[in-house]
Protein backbone atom coordinates (compact mmCIF):
# COMPACT_ATOMS: atom_id res chain seq x y z
CA UNK A 1 0.00 0.00 0.00
CA UNK A 2 1.42 3.28 -0.99
CA UNK A 3 1.83 5.71 1.88
CA UNK A 4 -0.58 8.58 0.63
CA UNK A 5 -3.01 5.92 0.35
CA UNK A 6 -2.43 4.81 3.92
CA UNK A 7 -2.34 8.54 4.92
CA UNK A 8 -5.45 9.05 3.14
CA UNK A 9 -7.07 5.66 4.77
CA UNK A 10 -5.91 7.53 8.69
CA UNK A 11 -7.24 10.43 7.61
CA UNK A 12 -11.12 8.42 6.41
CA UNK A 13 -10.65 6.90 9.87
CA UNK A 14 -10.14 9.89 11.59
CA UNK A 15 -13.09 11.94 10.02
CA UNK A 16 -15.44 8.37 10.65
CA UNK A 17 -14.23 8.87 14.30
CA UNK A 18 -14.90 12.81 14.88
CA UNK A 19 -18.87 12.77 13.18
CA UNK A 20 -19.65 9.47 15.46
CA UNK A 21 -18.57 11.65 18.48
CA UNK A 22 -20.67 14.82 17.07
CA UNK A 23 -23.46 12.28 17.35
CA UNK A 24 -24.38 12.23 20.88
CA UNK A 25 -25.83 8.50 21.32
CA UNK A 26 -27.62 10.52 24.73
CA UNK A 27 -29.52 12.95 22.46
CA UNK A 28 -30.25 10.25 19.71
CA UNK A 29 -31.99 8.69 22.22
CA UNK A 30 -33.87 11.17 23.48
CA UNK A 31 -34.90 11.54 19.68
CA UNK A 32 -35.71 8.45 19.13
CA UNK A 33 -37.74 8.48 22.08
CA UNK A 34 -39.45 11.99 20.84
CA UNK A 35 -40.27 10.01 17.44
CA UNK A 36 -41.95 7.48 18.99
CA UNK A 37 -44.13 9.70 20.98
CA UNK A 38 -45.31 10.91 17.85
CA UNK A 39 -46.22 7.73 16.75
CA UNK A 40 -47.90 7.16 20.02
CA UNK A 41 -49.83 10.22 19.73
CA UNK A 42 -50.87 9.68 16.07
CA UNK A 43 -52.11 6.33 17.26
CA UNK A 44 -53.82 7.47 19.54
CA UNK A 45 -55.62 10.06 17.24
CA UNK A 46 -56.48 7.28 15.18
CA UNK A 47 -58.26 5.30 18.25
CA UNK A 48 -59.77 8.19 19.32
CA UNK A 49 -61.40 8.10 15.17
CA UNK A 50 -62.57 4.76 15.75
CA UNK A 51 -63.78 5.53 19.59
CA UNK A 52 -65.86 8.51 17.78
CA UNK A 53 -67.34 5.89 14.49
CA UNK A 54 -68.44 3.82 17.78
CA UNK A 55 -70.00 6.55 19.74
CA UNK A 56 -71.99 7.58 16.29
CA UNK A 57 -73.26 3.59 15.19
CA UNK A 58 -74.34 3.50 18.69
CA UNK A 59 -76.10 6.72 18.38
CA UNK A 60 -77.36 5.55 14.85
CA UNK A 61 -78.52 2.03 16.28
CA UNK A 62 -80.86 4.17 19.15
CA UNK A 63 -82.05 6.54 16.31
CA UNK A 64 -83.23 3.68 14.08
CA UNK A 65 -84.00 1.71 16.68
CA UNK A 66 -86.42 4.53 18.22
CA UNK A 67 -87.74 4.97 14.82
CA UNK A 68 -89.03 1.48 13.81
CA UNK A 69 -90.72 1.61 17.55
CA UNK A 70 -92.21 4.84 15.83
CA UNK A 71 -93.27 3.52 12.33
CA UNK A 72 -95.06 0.59 14.14
CA UNK A 73 -96.36 2.77 16.49
CA UNK A 74 -98.05 4.70 13.85
CA UNK A 75 -98.87 1.36 12.04
CA UNK A 76 -100.70 0.14 14.88
CA UNK A 77 -102.50 3.75 15.19
CA UNK A 78 -103.33 3.42 12.12
CA UNK A 79 -105.43 0.45 12.18
CA UNK A 80 -106.53 1.29 14.52
CA UNK A 81 -108.41 4.23 13.41
CA UNK A 82 -109.83 2.18 10.44
CA UNK A 83 -111.29 0.00 13.36
CA UNK A 84 -113.28 2.76 14.80
CA UNK A 85 -114.29 3.90 11.42
CA UNK A 86 -111.88 7.26 11.91
CA UNK A 87 -110.07 6.27 8.53
CA UNK A 88 -110.89 4.28 5.43
CA UNK A 89 -109.58 1.03 5.66
CA UNK A 90 -107.96 0.71 2.52
CA UNK A 91 -106.46 3.64 3.17
CA UNK A 92 -105.14 2.62 6.32
CA UNK A 93 -103.99 -0.49 4.76
CA UNK A 94 -101.73 1.08 2.78
CA UNK A 95 -100.28 3.77 5.35
CA UNK A 96 -100.38 0.99 7.42
CA UNK A 97 -97.81 -0.77 5.26
CA UNK A 98 -96.13 1.97 4.39
CA UNK A 99 -95.05 2.44 8.04
CA UNK A 100 -94.09 -1.20 8.47
CA UNK A 101 -91.91 -1.02 5.28
CA UNK A 102 -90.51 1.79 6.79
CA UNK A 103 -90.12 0.24 10.18
CA UNK A 104 -88.52 -2.55 8.60
CA UNK A 105 -85.86 -0.27 6.72
CA UNK A 106 -85.10 1.26 10.21
CA UNK A 107 -84.53 -2.10 11.88
CA UNK A 108 -82.49 -3.47 8.88
CA UNK A 109 -80.53 0.25 9.77
CA UNK A 110 -80.62 -0.27 13.12
CA UNK A 111 -78.94 -3.91 12.92
CA UNK A 112 -76.46 -2.66 10.43
CA UNK A 113 -75.45 -0.05 13.20
CA UNK A 114 -75.20 -2.73 15.87
CA UNK A 115 -72.83 -4.47 13.68
CA UNK A 116 -70.77 -1.61 12.45
CA UNK A 117 -70.40 -0.84 16.61
CA UNK A 118 -69.15 -4.35 16.97
CA UNK A 119 -66.71 -4.08 14.53
CA UNK A 120 -65.49 -0.49 15.82
CA UNK A 121 -65.43 -2.35 19.44
CA UNK A 122 -62.94 -5.35 17.90
CA UNK A 123 -60.97 -2.57 16.33
CA UNK A 124 -60.78 -0.55 19.55
CA UNK A 125 -59.71 -3.30 21.62
CA UNK A 126 -56.85 -4.38 19.17
CA UNK A 127 -55.51 -0.81 19.05
CA UNK A 128 -55.86 -0.56 22.61
CA UNK A 129 -53.66 -3.19 23.37
CA UNK A 130 -51.00 -2.60 21.13
CA UNK A 131 -51.38 1.28 22.25
CA UNK A 132 -50.32 -0.25 25.82
CA UNK A 133 -47.60 -2.04 24.59
CA UNK A 134 -46.44 1.02 22.74
CA UNK A 135 -47.03 3.19 26.03
CA UNK A 136 -44.82 0.17 28.15
CA UNK A 137 -42.20 0.55 25.61
CA UNK A 138 -41.53 3.97 25.62
CA UNK A 139 -41.90 4.34 29.40
CA UNK A 140 -39.46 1.15 30.04
CA UNK A 141 -37.10 3.47 27.08
CA UNK A 142 -37.60 6.31 29.37
CA UNK A 143 -36.67 4.59 32.50
CA UNK A 144 -33.21 3.01 30.96
CA UNK A 145 -32.71 6.30 29.19
CA UNK A 146 -32.78 8.08 32.81
CA UNK A 147 -30.35 5.58 34.44
CA UNK A 148 -28.19 5.51 31.34
CA UNK A 149 -27.41 9.63 31.77
CA UNK A 150 -27.16 9.22 35.64
CA UNK A 151 -24.66 6.09 35.06
CA UNK A 152 -22.85 8.56 31.79
CA UNK A 153 -22.52 11.42 34.74
CA UNK A 154 -21.28 9.03 37.02
CA UNK A 155 -18.65 7.92 34.75
CA UNK A 156 -17.73 10.95 33.40
CA UNK A 157 -17.30 12.65 36.98
CA UNK A 158 -15.26 9.32 37.61
CA UNK A 159 -13.19 9.40 34.46
CA UNK A 160 -12.28 13.40 35.09
CA UNK A 161 -10.95 12.11 38.68
CA UNK A 162 -8.80 9.38 38.04
CA UNK A 163 -7.52 11.86 34.73
CA UNK A 164 -6.81 14.28 36.83
CA UNK A 165 -5.11 11.63 39.30
CA UNK A 166 -3.20 9.81 37.07
CA UNK A 167 -1.45 13.19 35.52
CA UNK A 168 -0.46 14.25 38.85
CA UNK A 169 1.76 11.20 39.06
CA UNK A 170 3.30 11.20 35.92
CA UNK A 171 3.24 15.06 35.05
CA UNK A 172 5.67 17.78 36.11
CA UNK A 173 3.64 18.56 39.32
CA UNK A 174 5.50 15.36 41.10
CA UNK A 175 9.01 16.11 39.01
CA UNK A 176 9.19 19.43 40.08
CA UNK A 177 8.43 18.75 43.52
CA UNK A 178 11.45 16.69 43.62
CA UNK A 179 13.05 18.95 41.91
CA UNK A 180 12.80 21.70 44.13
CA UNK A 181 13.84 18.60 46.57
CA UNK A 182 16.95 18.86 44.79
CA UNK A 183 17.24 22.67 45.18
CA UNK A 184 16.89 22.74 48.08
CA UNK A 185 19.02 20.42 49.11
CA UNK A 186 21.76 21.74 46.91
CA UNK A 187 20.73 25.36 48.95
CA UNK A 188 21.30 24.05 52.34
CA UNK A 189 24.31 22.40 51.11
CA UNK A 190 25.99 25.13 49.43
CA UNK A 191 24.79 26.83 52.58
CA UNK A 192 26.54 24.67 54.95
CA UNK A 193 29.84 25.02 52.77
CA UNK A 194 29.14 28.54 52.48
CA UNK A 195 29.32 28.22 57.13
CA UNK A 196 32.18 25.83 56.85
CA UNK A 197 34.59 28.27 54.75
CA UNK A 198 32.82 31.24 57.32
CA UNK A 199 33.84 29.27 60.18
CA UNK A 200 37.48 28.35 58.69
CA UNK A 201 37.96 32.71 58.04
CA UNK A 202 36.44 33.27 61.63
CA UNK A 203 39.17 30.98 63.37
CA UNK A 204 42.59 32.87 61.85
CA UNK A 205 40.76 36.34 62.64
CA UNK A 206 39.95 34.98 66.06
CA UNK A 207 43.92 34.27 66.61
CA UNK A 208 44.46 37.67 65.16
CA UNK A 209 41.67 38.99 67.89
CA UNK A 210 43.21 36.84 70.89
CA UNK A 211 46.38 37.84 70.07
CA UNK A 212 45.78 41.17 70.10
CA UNK A 213 43.33 40.51 73.08
CA UNK A 214 46.03 40.71 75.44
CA UNK A 215 47.20 44.12 75.27
CA UNK A 216 43.42 44.63 76.56
CA UNK A 217 42.78 46.74 79.46
CA UNK A 218 41.00 43.74 81.97
CA UNK A 219 44.85 41.85 81.56
CA UNK A 220 46.18 44.82 82.98
CA UNK A 221 43.54 44.44 85.79
CA UNK A 222 44.84 41.13 86.99
CA UNK A 223 47.91 42.36 86.85
CA UNK A 224 47.40 45.05 89.32
CA UNK A 225 45.57 43.22 91.30
CA UNK A 226 47.98 40.46 91.25
CA UNK A 227 50.88 43.08 92.64
CA UNK A 228 48.12 44.53 95.22
CA UNK A 229 47.92 41.05 96.59
CA UNK A 230 51.68 40.40 95.96
CA UNK A 231 52.69 43.80 98.11
CA UNK A 232 50.14 42.48 101.39
CA UNK A 233 52.01 39.53 101.49
CA UNK A 234 55.44 41.17 101.97
CA UNK B 1 -30.66 9.32 10.90
CA UNK B 2 -28.50 11.37 8.80
CA UNK B 3 -25.32 14.01 10.29
CA UNK B 4 -26.79 16.37 8.41
CA UNK B 5 -30.65 15.76 9.62
CA UNK B 6 -29.39 15.44 13.04
CA UNK B 7 -27.94 19.11 12.92
CA UNK B 8 -30.55 20.91 10.39
CA UNK B 9 -33.42 18.33 11.40
CA UNK B 10 -36.41 20.95 12.20
CA UNK B 11 -37.40 20.13 16.50
CA UNK B 12 -41.10 20.04 16.74
CA UNK B 13 -43.22 20.56 19.86
CA UNK B 14 -43.33 17.63 21.74
CA UNK B 15 -46.68 15.48 22.00
CA UNK B 16 -47.46 14.78 25.34
CA UNK B 17 -49.45 11.40 24.82
CA UNK B 18 -48.56 10.60 28.59
CA UNK B 19 -49.43 13.65 30.38
CA UNK B 20 -53.02 15.20 28.83
CA UNK B 21 -55.13 16.47 31.70
CA UNK B 22 -59.10 17.74 31.70
CA UNK B 23 -57.28 21.15 30.64
CA UNK B 24 -56.22 19.85 27.47
CA UNK B 25 -59.64 18.55 26.26
CA UNK B 26 -60.93 20.08 23.03
CA UNK B 27 -63.41 19.96 20.55
CA UNK B 28 -63.70 16.69 19.05
CA UNK B 29 -61.46 14.80 21.64
CA UNK B 30 -62.66 11.72 23.33
CA UNK B 31 -62.17 10.79 26.94
CA UNK B 32 -63.37 7.73 29.40
CA UNK B 33 -65.97 8.44 32.57
CA UNK B 34 -67.41 5.56 34.09
CA UNK B 35 -66.47 2.57 31.58
CA UNK B 36 -67.67 4.67 28.83
CA UNK B 37 -66.21 6.95 25.72
CA UNK B 38 -67.40 10.48 25.75
CA UNK B 39 -67.12 12.96 22.53
CA UNK B 40 -66.66 16.08 23.19
CA UNK B 41 -69.36 18.31 20.61
CA UNK B 42 -68.87 21.67 22.06
CA UNK B 43 -66.64 23.65 24.13
CA UNK B 44 -68.23 26.52 26.46
CA UNK B 45 -66.11 29.42 27.49
CA UNK B 46 -66.43 31.24 30.68
CA UNK B 47 -65.58 34.62 31.52
CA UNK B 48 -65.75 35.19 35.26
CA UNK B 49 -63.85 38.65 35.47
CA UNK B 50 -60.65 39.29 37.42
CA UNK B 51 -59.20 36.80 35.10
CA UNK B 52 -60.76 34.36 35.99
CA UNK B 53 -62.15 31.67 33.13
CA UNK B 54 -63.57 28.31 33.20
CA UNK B 55 -64.43 25.70 30.34
CA UNK B 56 -67.22 23.79 29.88
CA UNK B 57 -67.43 20.42 27.44
CA UNK B 58 -71.11 19.52 26.16
CA UNK B 59 -70.02 15.54 25.69
CA UNK B 60 -72.13 13.05 23.84
CA UNK B 61 -71.23 8.91 24.40
CA UNK B 62 -74.21 7.82 21.33
CA UNK B 63 -77.17 7.81 23.85
CA UNK B 64 -76.73 10.55 26.66
CA UNK B 65 -75.65 14.10 26.67
CA UNK B 66 -73.42 15.37 29.71
CA UNK B 67 -71.17 18.28 30.60
CA UNK B 68 -68.04 18.52 32.06
CA UNK B 69 -67.21 21.70 33.37
CA UNK B 70 -63.35 22.44 34.11
CA UNK B 71 -61.42 24.91 36.56
CA UNK B 72 -58.26 25.23 37.26
CA UNK B 73 -58.21 26.79 40.53
CA UNK B 74 -54.77 25.68 42.62
CA UNK B 75 -55.34 22.26 41.11
CA UNK B 76 -57.79 21.30 38.78
CA UNK B 77 -61.89 21.35 39.44
CA UNK B 78 -64.16 19.21 37.51
CA UNK B 79 -68.19 18.58 37.71
CA UNK B 80 -69.99 16.12 35.50
CA UNK B 81 -73.60 17.44 34.98
CA UNK B 82 -77.27 16.87 33.07
CA UNK B 83 -79.73 19.82 32.85
CA UNK B 84 -82.73 18.76 35.08
CA UNK B 85 -86.27 20.65 34.53
CA UNK B 86 -86.45 23.68 36.78
CA UNK B 87 -90.11 23.02 37.56
CA UNK B 88 -88.74 19.40 38.91
CA UNK B 89 -87.09 21.61 42.25
CA UNK B 90 -89.25 22.56 44.76
CA UNK B 91 -90.83 26.31 44.99
CA UNK B 92 -90.88 28.34 42.49
CA UNK B 93 -87.05 29.28 41.62
CA UNK B 94 -87.73 31.85 38.81
CA UNK B 95 -90.49 33.73 40.38
CA UNK B 96 -88.61 34.03 43.49
CA UNK B 97 -85.67 35.24 42.05
CA UNK B 98 -87.74 37.93 39.96
CA UNK B 99 -89.98 39.24 42.55
CA UNK B 100 -87.09 39.18 45.17
CA UNK B 101 -84.03 39.26 42.74
CA UNK B 102 -82.09 37.34 44.74
CA UNK B 103 -82.54 33.48 44.83
CA UNK B 104 -83.72 31.42 48.11
CA UNK B 105 -80.84 30.01 50.38
CA UNK B 106 -81.67 26.27 50.35
CA UNK B 107 -83.17 24.62 47.60
CA UNK B 108 -84.93 21.08 47.53
CA UNK B 109 -84.28 18.76 44.64
CA UNK B 110 -85.11 15.15 44.61
CA UNK B 111 -85.43 14.64 48.45
CA UNK B 112 -82.29 16.79 49.13
CA UNK B 113 -81.72 20.10 50.50
CA UNK B 114 -78.58 22.09 48.30
CA UNK B 115 -77.43 24.78 50.07
CA UNK B 116 -76.81 28.08 48.08
CA UNK B 117 -72.75 28.90 47.72
CA UNK B 118 -72.15 31.65 45.48
CA UNK B 119 -73.31 33.66 42.80
CA UNK B 120 -71.70 33.95 39.79
CA UNK B 121 -71.89 36.16 37.34
CA UNK B 122 -70.13 36.13 34.47
CA UNK B 123 -69.68 35.82 30.53
CA UNK B 124 -70.45 32.75 28.31
CA UNK B 125 -68.99 31.80 24.55
CA UNK B 126 -69.10 29.01 22.52
CA UNK B 127 -66.09 28.06 20.55
CA UNK B 128 -65.73 28.71 16.99
CA UNK B 129 -68.25 31.23 17.36
CA UNK B 130 -67.33 34.73 16.14
CA UNK B 131 -65.35 36.50 19.25
CA UNK B 132 -67.00 39.40 20.22
CA UNK B 133 -70.32 37.12 20.73
CA UNK B 134 -70.11 36.74 24.72
CA UNK B 135 -73.69 36.35 26.24
CA UNK B 136 -73.98 37.91 29.69
CA UNK B 137 -75.76 35.44 32.42
CA UNK B 138 -75.68 34.96 35.96
CA UNK B 139 -75.72 31.53 37.75
CA UNK B 140 -76.03 30.34 41.49
CA UNK B 141 -74.48 27.43 42.58
CA UNK B 142 -75.91 25.59 45.62
CA UNK B 143 -74.35 22.53 46.88
CA UNK B 144 -75.86 19.56 49.51
CA UNK B 145 -74.25 18.29 53.19
CA UNK B 146 -71.47 16.03 51.31
CA UNK B 147 -70.74 18.70 48.94
CA UNK B 148 -70.69 16.37 46.35
CA UNK B 149 -73.16 17.05 44.51
CA UNK B 150 -74.30 20.64 43.01
CA UNK B 151 -77.19 22.19 41.40
CA UNK B 152 -76.54 25.52 39.41
CA UNK B 153 -79.16 27.70 38.56
CA UNK B 154 -78.62 30.07 35.77
CA UNK B 155 -80.46 33.13 34.67
CA UNK B 156 -80.16 34.26 31.00
CA UNK B 157 -81.91 37.17 30.18
CA UNK B 158 -84.61 38.26 32.58
CA UNK B 159 -86.76 35.40 32.72
CA UNK B 160 -85.42 32.76 30.94
CA UNK B 161 -83.71 30.36 33.76
CA UNK B 162 -81.63 26.63 33.43
CA UNK B 163 -81.31 23.96 36.01
CA UNK B 164 -78.62 21.52 35.97
CA UNK B 165 -77.69 18.78 38.67
CA UNK B 166 -74.01 17.91 39.29
CA UNK B 167 -71.24 15.50 40.95
CA UNK B 168 -67.96 17.07 41.79
CA UNK B 169 -65.20 14.74 40.25
CA UNK B 170 -62.35 13.14 41.74
CA UNK B 171 -59.30 13.74 38.81
CA UNK B 172 -58.36 10.84 38.33
CA UNK B 173 -62.26 9.72 37.11
CA UNK B 174 -61.75 11.58 33.57
CA UNK B 175 -58.93 9.38 32.12
CA UNK B 176 -57.80 8.29 28.47
CA UNK B 177 -58.13 11.23 26.76
CA UNK B 178 -57.59 11.00 23.44
CA UNK B 179 -56.87 13.92 20.98
CA UNK B 180 -58.43 14.33 18.00
CA UNK B 181 -58.12 16.64 15.01
CA UNK B 182 -61.42 18.09 13.22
Amino acid sequence: MSIFKRIFNIGKAETNAALNKLEDPIKMTEQGIRDLKKDLDTALQSLAEIKALAIRARNDHNTYSSKAKDYEKKAILLLQRAEKGELDTAEADRLAQEALTKKKDNEGMATQAATDKEKFDGNIASMESKIKRLRQSISQYENELKTLKARVKVSTATKNINKQMAQIDSSSTVSLLERMKDKVAEEEALAESYGEIANESRSLDEEIDRALEDESPASDDLAALKAKLNQNKS
Amino acid sequence: MSFFKNLFGKKDDEPKPFSRTALDIDLGFIFEYDLRSWEVQAVYEYDWGDEDFSKEFKVYDGTETYYLAVEEDDEVEMVWSQKIPLAKIEGDIAEEIVTKERPPKTIVYDSTTYYLDEECPGYFHEKGEPDDQWQEFIAWEYYDETEHFNLSIEQWGERSFEASLGRVLAKHEISDILPRKL
